[in-house]
């Protein structure tokens, strides 16, 4: 019997399986199946939704044969399954609940998931080729050493203490070691609601801040789950139109657009978990079918935790670091009589910023700057210390520890891709530098 | 009988799957490489490559029933025709030439969908063809849905 873990390229649904049945009278049945799951070495799940001949087949002999076909080489492989049970919740139950749903979004035909059949595989065997058309090439991506990859861009993020370029070179990496140039890490909020886009390589605007709701799209749903989520082929069954839809996730409050391809055809969304904890998720994207397969994603698990941990201990190092003191005083530049005013508008229900009417921010990262301007606008003061901003209540951080560090970027980063009037910058670890180019005209909103 | 309607869909540019199966019950899948339906006898004959589907062919013989799925890839539209067969023999020189440009054109079609000549790659062959013929029993209707599996009651001749 051929391994199941061998062949779980077959497993991904890009070309559809086959299933047949026979009844008790020795009737076959047979019809296309979207998708067999993989469960471990001996078994096998599949989503009994529209089969109804097949389900009373089954339940009248147990016996099921599928046909499997790798979506890239087009072999396929012949799996001999009895009926063992069928499963309304569990591990296996959510992920094919996850993926149904993924795949359903914006049809209109929604099934809701009923159960899962699970099957064992009595025999697993290949069905020889006899006359291809075309051989598989002998160099391709498909034999591409994953193992190698991922232990190389570990190796090099392991060399890099500033979050920062951290997350920048584990971008660059997937790039170069992989050939993924669409990709992105997001990170999440306390509330676990929304996740925002820190980090991007490969697409025309960085969008940076841009959101994405928990438990929505492939990057939502690999948020709430904790698990990664893969779609190979979002041009079968008429996915293009939900693969944009799904990919935005807060389609009523689009306030940066998420950067994402026009019509993708894969993606992969991996939660970076570093002690339990969701520190953000690491996405990549390709408009080629089945760019990312099941070896991808398990390199890209890899990947994702060292930058989980990466981005975690840069945290505590950074701590431990920063200065005590505060900042010298720095004389604040004083605007010149003439200088342009920029308005800057606070609302506190969401902690948002508008700079000259337009969105820049909310959340933490809002506070953080409204708190820096408040100061800057009463006394002139440009230079803060990240732990003085950790140990503010009067900013509500969640947590003092709470990815303030990442908080920090995000807002940097934003402002940069602003190219506005109001900068910060780091002259130092643990400081920062507000630098506000003209007359600050602070106004807050309560609603 | 086959309704005008379905004759025709079952020789157009349909994908097509074979079930035979043996003794114990066990199915055993192939693919098909045409298919054509006589209306004086009532006949249908579908292609299958033994060399690529050896167990199907196998288990495919005179008097065993038999069950064949043709879809249309484009839109999913399916049916399927189940029956018991009638006869198994070597595909003659028309035959081989139908299935022949029956994989011809199916390459077409689907690398028109966005699926590669290697996907296809074993899926479609049209070497060493047998023709496999069976009388209708019944007719299903098999596109995705809520009709998926219905009996084609109005039309078949069951």
């Amino acid at each position: 019997m051929i391994s199941l873990s061998s062949i779980r390229d077959s497993f991904e649904g890009v070309i559809p399986s086959v299933i047949a049945t026979a009844d008790a009278y020795g009737m076959p049945n047979v019809s296309y199946l979207s998708h067999v799951y993989y469960v471990d070495e001996r078994h096998v799940a599949l989503s009994n939704q529209f089969f109804s001949k097949t389900a009373a087949n089954v339940a009248a002999n147990g016996l099921a044969t599928v046909l499997v076909v790798d979506g890239f080489t087009g072999d396929q492989h012949v799996l001999d399954l009895s009926f063992e049970r069928s499963e309304t919740e569990g591990e296996t139950f959510e992920h094919v609940e996850r993926h149904l749903a993924l795949l359903e979004q914006g049809m209109s035909h929604v099934m809701k998931l009923r159960a899962v059949d699970i099957y064992q595989v009595d025999d697993c065997r290949p069905v020889p080729a006899a006359n291809p058309l075309e051989l598989p090439p002998v160099h391709g991506e498909h034999r591409r050493d994953h193992l190698a990859l991922a232990a190389e861009l570990a190796q090099s993020l392991t060399e890099e203490n500033d979050a920062e370029r951290l997350l920048d070179a584990a971008l660059e990496g997937l790039e170069r070691l992989f050939g993924f140039r669409h990709s992105m890490v997001l990170v999440p909020d306390s509330g676990h609601s929304r996740l925002t886009t820190i980090a991007s390589r490969g697409y025309q605007e960085f969008g940076f801040g841009a959101e994405v709701a928990f438990g929505k799209g492939v990057i939502g749903l690999a948020a709430s789950a904790l698990k990664p989520v893969r779609v190979t082929d979002f041009s079968r069954g008429r996915r293009y139109l939900s693969a944009v839809n799904a990919m935005g996730g807060i389609d009523e409050d689009v306030r940066i657009p998420l950067p994402a391809l026009p019509a993708p055809l894969s993606q992969l969304a991996v939660p970076m978990l570093a002690h339990g904890r969701l520190m953000g998720v690491l996405f990549a994207e390709a408009d080629k079918a089945f760019t990312f397969r099941y070896a991808d994603e398990q390199a890209l698990r890899l990947i994702a935790a060292q930058l989980a941990l990466s981005l975690f201990w840069a945290e505590s190092e950074r701590e431990r670091q920063e200065p005590e003191t505060p900042p010298a005083a720095v004389p604040a530049k004083v605007p010149v009589d003439g200088a342009r005013t920029i308005s800057l508008r606070f609302y506190p229900r969401d902690a948002s910023v508008f700079m000259d009417g337009e969105y820049l921010i909310r959340g933490v990262p809002g506070r953080l700057l409204w708190h820096m301007l408040e100061q800057y606008a009463a006394s002139g003061r440009q230079d803060f210390l990240n732990r003085e901003i950790r140990r503010d209540r009067s900013l509500q951080l969640p947590d003092f520890k709470d990815n303030l560090e990442t908080r920090l970027i995000l807002l940097r980063r934003r402002l940069d891709e602003k190219d506005g009037p109001i900068r910060i910058t780091r002259p130092e670890r643990g400081r920062m530098r507000l630098e506000v180019d003209g007359r600050a005209d602070l106004s807050v909103i309560e609603e | 009988m086959l309704t005008p309607e379905v004759a025709t869909f079952i020789e157009g540019k349909v994908m097509m799957l074979v079930a035979t199966r043996d003794a114990t019950h066990r199915p055993m899948i192939g693919r098909g490489s045409g298919a054509s339906y006589d209306g004086a006898s009532g006949l249908v004959t579908v292609l299958v490559s033994a060399s690529q589907w050896p167990d199907a062919v196998a288990h495919a013989g005179e008097g065993l029933p038999i069950a064949t799925t043709y879809v249309r890839a484009h839109d999913y539209r399916a049916f399927q025709i189940k029956g018991v067969i009638t006869g198994v023999r070597e595909a003659d020189v028309a035959e081989s030439e139908r299935g022949v440009r029956y994989v011809r054109e199916q390459l077409e079609v689907m690398m028109g969908l966005g699926v590669t000549r290697l996907q296809l790659s074993s899926t479609l062959s049209d070497r060493d063809l047998v023709a496999i013929t069976f009388r209708p029993l019944d007719v299903f209707q098999q596109t995705p849905g809520p009709g998926a599996g219905q009996r084609f009651s109005a039309e078949a001749d069951a």
